[in-house]
């Protein structure tokens, strides 16, 4: 907040009079910055002399989260970082101030700064190693220039005897950036670069042009991208970006004899000039350590998509570890965080310090912080949010790829009249209005996936998303799903979380099953990992993990996104594996058999009606993608824990769950394969699988003979078809096919119809592979006389679910094949050659 | 190369060593490349096999006789399923056989099957005979190998048989007939069985 604050406050100043503050002439009016203040203050809380690590503990005993003094060596150099973190066992923390060259940094971190100020200062926005965020009292907020002389006598109790209403920081905010991270820099949605000066001196900035045009070989393909990023430059606002360097050009003349305070000003308010002038984003200077950083000028980043196409560094194309940069949200870095929050929910820690680890997070929850950010934003006025986006898309390659394919989602969802719009809107609405017409939770949610995948659909063939799709490089087909799919999360399932789970609340309250599970939980409670199956000598979670714990599954409780829920699940399993690790033999590998019944342990000792909740959210709404791959591991063992609870039997042998959850389980099996239509991002593989639809609904019509042909085909009657005639093949009956029936275009589920019912059918390629011979020998209806079908018929999922349903009660049970959604790719692939065969022999 | 992923499913009695064969598996040729997982019940590991790369997503089961009614959640859609016992145990070789059947009646129809018995460092307490336990495997046309994890024996070998036995992504040739053959074992016995 501060950094917007400030800046609202600039943009009036310099409205006034913009000659003002180019070269910090009128530095004495400025307020006076963090820095600034620490610095006056620095005797109260970086203590030499008498104290030594014991008193400082004892001042810090019972002062809030975040407190902190700094112990200063007999040469008064800062020693150790004494940090109060308020945990039930040990309540004061030490961190190891150390000093490399000219470097300081705490032991634990690889981030380093010139002086103990900027340390500190650091270290209250963002905690890095820390368990908190440092805590700065509000009178330091307080102080002005004026009483710098009173200053020098005051001791710890001036600096912990604080006001205990942290909210009163935010009447009186602190002064502008901190001049020691250099670069600030808002996108529209509140990301902000903290880059670290120390940093750029080792590394040079190579990295950071390099990051914005990630594609394999820049050589190939920069013209382009730069041609769009200048169309995108004109298409919005003028920036007046060029003023900055009109003003940081002096600055960098004056640099040993300019202030903190007037360098620091960030870039988004400067005057006008015309936009396509190269935007250059330069450190600021900084008196303190201009001594160490000689020659940084060179250290340009150029922003602008010419210049950066002449410069293309060869550098390093990410920041090697272990230097880390910083990405943090705005909500985070305006202000230190109330109080209430030091002890953050996990989705808003600056835990990974990974670029973009964070960008997404600010939306999960509305945590104090976020309300918070929410609050300034509105009051922001509308021209000083437009240059902030103006700012953003400036340097739009700063953005990462997520960030700008959610800006365009949103942006399409928003746009009146678009395919994508409606679309969304009438989820949206359908889903708010609706959602009571299901029988069941798991029926509403499967509803909302099919919505979801479709949305997915629609939002990739925008020509838009294409074009920027094309702009990101070299993506994998799989990354690009994900990034679709959170997008969709973002402008789609944001809406309509909490109604969703409002519904499924309502859902299992009425069918009893939370009851059955608090029961059986109070039941369980009490057992011992070992009671619960897990062997002796394994490690537990103690009360305060199990508390970081419950902080964990709050934040995933109120992320939307069920790709972000399952995330934060796996930092919970990880925090588990942890503490099974700890005081357990070295070198001892855990698996399942341990990992369960610690797991269930540990959903046992938690919220677990809630839990439930979030765990069906995220089992029906995940992209069946995923399902395979770790997440889909522990979000597995997270629904077999808790349906291990809900069906425990005390008296009986445990061996058996009750049919009804034997039941649960195979129709949840069922149902996720029948989700696996996979997203593509090139129109010819989607058009390859509409004929396999049709053919083999076709064959359907005739019976469903499929699964009999099973296990009568054999490999002597297997055509020999290579992978190249299939493909030529195919092409051709591909373009037949596309001027026979353009209708096809306008019904995109069906072709997921056919495929899913493929899939079901033929799950895995050995299935599909033995399919042609049936469909060669009955020949079955030409793609024009299914056309003549009913697409009702055709549309209608519920057919498809009674399928498997019907087989299940039946005779064919034996016979059945098994759904298989993790072999769905290379069912897939068969079967767009399956369908090219039929044709091909009809 | 094209990547292929392939789910392997992990059962047998708790305790006969199944985490510490993938443990040695992936941990072997330990890439600092390849982002670790954050434990031990799901490891993965790509190995090149002729053209392609194979990816085993490894899910580890819970063996103990409580949490048996969940494994179909974890086999379910697995390419392949290693199934351990421990050559000192009878009892495990025992519970493999259970698996067996399970994975008939309930598991993927073309699931390729791999029986290991575990600790063969162990040799001086055997109780299973590594002559029976081969037998068992080639009636139901499953791989078969003694492993030790200890000692790192056989371990690479029965991933290398699995990446064999997956039918190839292309049907072509005379793997696809092997995979074939292998492929309608189950469901005859399937058939049989109604």
């Amino acid at each position: 907040m501060r950094g917007l604050e400030d800046n609202k406050s600039d943009t009036a100043s310099s409205d006034r009079s913009p000659t003002e503050m180019p070269n910090g002439t009128e530095v004495a009016q400025k307020p006076l910055t963090l820095l600034d203040r620490l610095r006056l203050c620095q005797s109260a809380w970086a203590l030499g002399g008498p104290w030594d690590r014991d008193s400082i503990h004892t001042a810090l005993w019972g002062q809030q989260p975040g407190s902190f003094l700094v112990l200063l060596d007999s040469t008064s150099q800062p020693q150790l970082l004494c940090l109060s973190v308020g945990g039930n066992r040990e309540h004061v923390k030490d961190f190891p101030i150390q000093r490399s060259g000219a470097v300081f940094h705490l032991l634990e971190s690889h981030l380093g700064f010139s002086d103990l100020v900027q340390l500190v200062a650091y270290y209250s926005l963002s905690r890095d190693v820390l368990p908190v965020c440092l805590f700065i009292p509000q009178r330091v907020f307080n102080l002005t220039q004026e009483t710098d002389q009173d200053l020098s006598h005051l001791g710890p109790k001036f600096w912990l005897c604080l006001s205990s209403n942290p909210q009163q920081r935010n009447v009186t905010p602190p002064s502008t950036g901190l001049s020691m991270c250099s670069i600030q820099v808002t996108s529209a949605n509140g990301a902000l670069c903290v880059i670290n000066p120390l940093y750029l001196h080792e590394h040079g900035d190579s990295w950071l042009i390099e990051k914005r045009s990630p594609q394999s070989s820049p050589s190939s393909v920069s013209r382009p991208f730069a041609a769009r990023r200048e169309r995108r430059l004109s298409t919005t606002r003028p920036w007046k970006g060029a003023g900055l360097r009109d003003m940081r050009g002096p600055s960098l003349d004056h640099e040993s004899s300019t202030s903190p305070a007037a360098c620091s000003v960030p870039p988004r308010t400067r005057p006008n000039s015309s936009p396509s002038t190269p935007v250059v984003l330069r450190r600021a200077s900084q008196s303190s350590s201009s001594g160490s950083l000689k020659g940084r000028g060179q250290n340009r980043l150029s922003v602008d998509g010419e210049t950066s196409s002449e410069t293309t560094p060869v550098g390093s194309p990410v920041p090697q570890s272990p230097h880390r940069v910083s990405w943090i949200e705005d909500g985070i870095w305006l202000s230190p965080p109330p109080l209430t929050s030091l002890l953050q929910a996990p989705s808003h820690e600056l835990d990974s310090l990974s670029i973009s680890s964070l960008e997404e997070e600010s939306d999960s929850a509305p945590s104090p912080i976020h309300v918070h950010s929410q609050r300034f934003t509105l009051v922001l006025a509308d021209k000083v949010k437009n240059r902030l986006s103006a700012v953003g898309q400036a340097i739009g390659g700063l953005m990462s790829p997520q960030k700008r394919l959610n800006y365009k989602a949103q942006e399409l969802s928003e746009r009146k009249s678009g395919a994508f719009a409606e679309s969304v809107k009438a989820f949206v609405d359908k889903t708010l209005k609706g959602s009571s017409c299901c029988a069941s939770g798991s029926e509403l949610l499967q509803e909302v996936r099919t919505a979801l995948s479709s949305l997915r659909e629609i939002l990739l063939e925008s020509p838009e998303i294409q074009l920027l799709i094309d702009s990101l490089g070299d993506i994998s087909d799989l990354e690009l799903d994900g990034m679709l799919e959170l997008a969709i999360h973002k402008v789609a399932l944001k809406p309509v979380c909490a109604c969703l789970y409002a519904s499924l609340q309502d859902y299992r309250d009425r069918d009893g099953f939370i009851e059955r599970l608090k029961q059986n939980q109070h039941t369980m409670e009490g057992q011992k990992p070992e009671e619960l199956g897990g062997a002796m000598g394994v490690g537990l979670p103690d009360a305060m993990v199990l508390e970081k714990i419950q902080q964990r599954w709050d934040s995933m409780h109120e992320a939307y996104s069920p790709s972000k829920k399952v995330q934060i699940l796996l930092k919970v399993c990880k925090t588990i594996y942890h503490s099974m690790n700890t005081n357990s033999t070295p070198g001892a590998v855990y698996g399942a058999d341990d990992f369960l019944p610690c797991l269930t342990w540990v959903v046992l000792h938690s919220n677990i009606s809630t839990l439930q909740l979030d765990t069906d959210y995220m089992m029906e709404l995940l992209d069946p993608m995923l399902l395979q791959g770790e997440g889909g591991y522990y979000l597995t063992s997270l629904y077999g824990s808790l349906f291990h609870i809900s069906s425990f039997r005390p008296r009986l042998a445990a061996r058996q769950l009750s049919t009804e959850a034997q039941h649960s389980l195979s129709q949840w099996h069922r149902r996720r394969t029948l989700h696996c239509n996979r997203s593509r991002r090139t129109g010819n593989r989607r058009t390859i699988r509409r004929p396999a639809s049709r053919e083999v609904e076709a064959e359907s019509q005739d019976g469903a003979k499929l699964s009999d042909c099973s296990g009568e085909g054999s490999a002597a009657e297997l055509p020999s078809l290579s992978g190249e005639e299939t493909c030529e093949t195919s092409k051709e009956i591909l373009g037949l096919l596309r001027e026979e029936d353009d209708s096809w275009d306008e019904a995109p589920g069906e072709v997921r119809w056919g495929c899913d019912r493929l899939s079901e059918e033929g799950g895995d390629p050995q299935q599909s592979a033995e399919a042609p011979e049936t469909l060669r020998e009955k020949p079955t209806g030409s793609p024009k006389k299914e056309k003549e079908r009913p697409h009702s018929e055709l549309r209608s999922r519920d057919v498809l679910w009674t399928v498997p349903e019907d087989i299940s009660a039946g005779q064919l049970d034996k016979n059945k094949v098994t759904l298989d959604p993790d072999r769905w790719i290379d069912g897939e692939q068969k079967a767009s050659k399956l369908a090219t065969k039929c044709l091909y022999s009809a | 190369m094209a990547l292929r992923e392939l789910k392997v499913c992990l059962l047998g009695e708790t305790g006969v060593g199944k985490s510490s064969i993938v443990w040695r598996f992936v941990e072997d040729s330990f890439d600092p490349n390849i982002n670790p997982t954050i434990g031990a019940s799901f490891m993965t590991k790509t190995v090149q096999y002729q053209n392609e790369l194979h990816k085993f997503l490894i899910w580890d089961t819970a063996g103990q006789e409580r949490f048996r009614a969940l494994a179909p959640m974890y086999y379910r859609g697995s390419a392949a399923a290693i199934i351990v016992y421990d050559i000192t145990k009878e009892e495990s070789f025992q519970t493999l056989k259970n698996w067996v059947k399970e994975l008939r009646q309930h598991g993927p129809p073309n699931i390729v099957v791999a029986i290991a018995g575990n600790k063969c460092d162990l040799g001086d307490a055997r109780e299973v005979t590594e002559k029976d336990a081969k037998d068992f495997a080639d009636s139901i046309h499953a791989i078969f190998v003694e492993t030790s994890a200890k000692n790192a024996i056989n371990i690479n070998e029965v991933f290398r048989e699995i990446s064999q036995r997956i039918p190839v992504a292309e049907a072509s040739g005379a793997a696809a007939g092997k995979g074939f053959k292998l492929r309608r074992q189950p469901s005859d016995t399937r058939r049989s069985c109604c």
